[in-house]
């Protein structure tokens, strides 16, 4: 298989972000400001907004799971992940305006539970985006470790080593800043490969002509638009959590908390199709690989796409490839280096250690040193070859039993602190038990998951439609799915315990929170979280002293 | 599926792709004069 030399990989690697540190020095402060370093001016406009949202959402797996769906389930495989996936950023827009309108100043979601329940239920949050932030950069390094040892000579650590510090050594002067900066030219990178590259790698293959000659080779559940298959083992998994990912996602919180207030939507509505276009895009080369009859190399499909782009591509095209990748994983490992650093910051200094009253330099220093040792970690644990990705489905699978608790906590006055973590404890509880199948699934057993898997399903339609269209259809829709989805799930879910334990979360969650709720009066004034969640550090070095901003640009001239 | 529709259904999506990347330039162009216009970062 066809390889990049040494040189050129140094070259394209060192080039790429030797690039990105001028674009992070150029906003670079001497005095950064610790909301700043979280959240930005909290007024981002709509470019560099949705730029970053896309960025961040593609990451390197992104390509290959996308293109592993399409050579797997054919036609519609590469839609069953790009397309759930872009949901992911469309449906939280609505509940990110309500966090905006409650804490105008927020800098994470848990820090926004603190305030409306109290520590446990703000750590229970906080605790689950440490974790995938943490699962997620480890994703990103082994990807880069994967690609250099496919595409080059140098070896798997290698990549990581480079992809670590790199990205490290842009992120930690300017934080989220640095992120938002970056990700406009990330991205840029990223479309032009993939526009170039798609229909070069088809045409390769024979443009048109590989339909007719490939199509055969397809079998009837591959060759169909509505394939059941594709639905029910990657797209009905992908579809349940998408509200998942993205409460459970610090990286997305963040971006509606720095966007500009009224360009939410928009933002986010550009970045749903902008992510869509991208993924699916590139989840086609599976789809082809598959009609012209490619054997992934050692049987694995995580291989195909670098090994499409080595054998059908001229050489400057797999040097696009090569960025297009490292944009990906840099653009996301940039982002959870700057949401960890917000989480760690804002949860468990200035929330807890600090007690609300944390001293901005310190604050600002705990902030890198984390980005520093979450840095650390990603690399050596992405040099030790895990299986990273499982444990990131785990994760975002968990994430379900959180769902319900957090945005029922920001709408409905009645949502206790008990309510909302005996409801995650359950649902964590029961999401364990169905997933290793601790219980024997069958009778009543099974019967009792399904149901309550049923429920969960309904759950997940109910608070979509929530978010767009208010409580009257939320409850509408959620109660026709319900029953809709009953005759479908009662007697076979229990066959898909991947399927069936995340609907469990939901449903868990959903029934105790709910009822824990009722049984108590307590009633809730939403007003007093804007009152609770306020900015850290009240002077902006960045706005109240020009000169001294422009005099040191440059972090590492200090 | 036709050929036809099957190399639409291909190629869409980079075409898509160059759609989203035109809309977010004019954005950032738009971020930028507005930034000079009020002074703001």
């Amino acid at each position: 298989m066809f390889q990049l030399s040494t040189t050129t990989v140094v070259l394209l690697l060192f080039g790429f972000y030797g690039l990105t540190f001028l674009m992070a020095l150029r906003i670079g402060a001497k005095k950064e400001n610790v909301d700043g370093y979280m959240v930005a001016n909290g007024a981002i406009g709509f470019g560099m907004s949705a730029a970053s949202m896309t960025a961040t959402w593609i990451w390197a797996a992104s390509f290959y799971a996308a293109a592993s769906s399409g050579y797997k389930y054919g036609l519609s495989g590469a839609l069953h992940y790009g397309f759930w996936g872009a949901l992911m950023i469309l449906f939280i827009y609505p509940f990110g305006k309500r966090f905006r309108e409650l804490a105008p100043q927020a800098h994470t979601l848990a820090e926004i539970m603190h305030a409306r329940h109290g520590r446990s239920s703000q750590m229970i949050l906080a605790g689950s985006n440490i974790v995938g932030s943490i699962i997620s950069l480890m994703v990103n390094f082994t990807a880069a470790g994967a690609l250099v040892a496919v595409l080059s000579p140098l070896s798997f650590i290698h990549g990581v080593l480079i992809a670590g510090f790199g990205v490290l050594s842009y992120t930690l002067w300017s934080g989220f800043r640095s992120s938002v900066m970056t990700d406009f030219g990330q991205l840029m990178a990223m479309i032009l490969a993939a526009v170039i590259i798609i229909p070069m790698i088809f045409f390769t293959l024979g443009g048109p002509q590989l339909f007719t000659e490939g199509m055969p080779r397809l079998n009837l559940e591959q060759a169909s638009f509505f394939s059941k298959t594709a639905f029910l083992e990657q797209g009905a998994p992908f579809f349940v959590a998408v509200l998942a990912y993205a409460i459970g996602n610090q990286t997305i919180a963040q971006r509606l908390f720095a966007v500009r207030e009224d360009l939410i939507k928009p933002t986010f509505i550009t970045a749903t199709v902008g992510y869509g276009a991208i993924v699916i895009g590139l989840g086609m080369l599976g789809f082809l690989a598959l009609l012209a009859g490619v054997q992934p190399m050692d049987g694995d499909l995580n291989n195909l796409i670098p090994q499409m782009a080595a054998t059908y591509l001229p050489p400057f095209a797999v040097g696009l490839l090569f960025i297009m990748v490292i944009g990906s994983l840099s653009s996301t490992a940039d982002s959870d280096l700057a949401a960890l650093s917000a989480l760690v910051m804002t949860d468990i200094y200035g929330k807890n250690l600090a007690r609300g009253r944390p001293n901005p330099t310190t604050m600002l220093w705990v902030g890198r040193l984390t980005m520093i040792t979450a840095t650390l970690i990603g690399v050596i644990f992405a040099s030790m070859k895990l299986d990273i990705l499982s444990m990131l489905i785990f994760v975002g699978a968990l994430w379900g039993a959180i769902v319900f608790p957090v945005i029922a906590s920001l709408f409905w006055n009645r949502v206790t602190n008990t309510a909302f973590t005996s409801a995650v404890a359950v649902a964590f509880l029961m999401f364990v038990v169905t997933r290793f199948e601790l219980v024997s699934l069958h009778g009543a057993m099974a019967l009792f998951f399904e149901l309550l898997a049923t429920l969960g399903g309904g759950v997940v339609i109910g608070l979509m439609a929530f978010g767009f269209f208010g409580r009257t259809a939320g409850l509408a829709l959620g109660i026709v799915a319900t029953l809709v989805l009953a005759p479908f799930a009662i007697g076979h879910l229990r066959d898909y315990a991947v399927l069936l334990s995340s609907l469990t979360a939901y449903g868990a969650s959903a029934v105790v929170c709910t009822g824990v709720s009722l049984l108590s009066n307590e009633r809730f004034d939403f007003e007093r979280i804007g009152e609770r969640v306020v900015a850290f550090q009240h002077s902006d070095n960045n706005e109240s002293n020009p000169e001294e901003k422009e005099i040191n640009a440059c972090p590492v001239s200090l | 599926m036709s050929s036809f529709a099957l190399t639409a259904y291909v190629l869409i999506w980079p075409v898509l792709a160059t759609m989203v990347l035109t809309v977010l330039c004019i954005g950032l162009v738009r971020d930028i004069r507005t930034a000079r216009r009020t002074g703001n970062d």
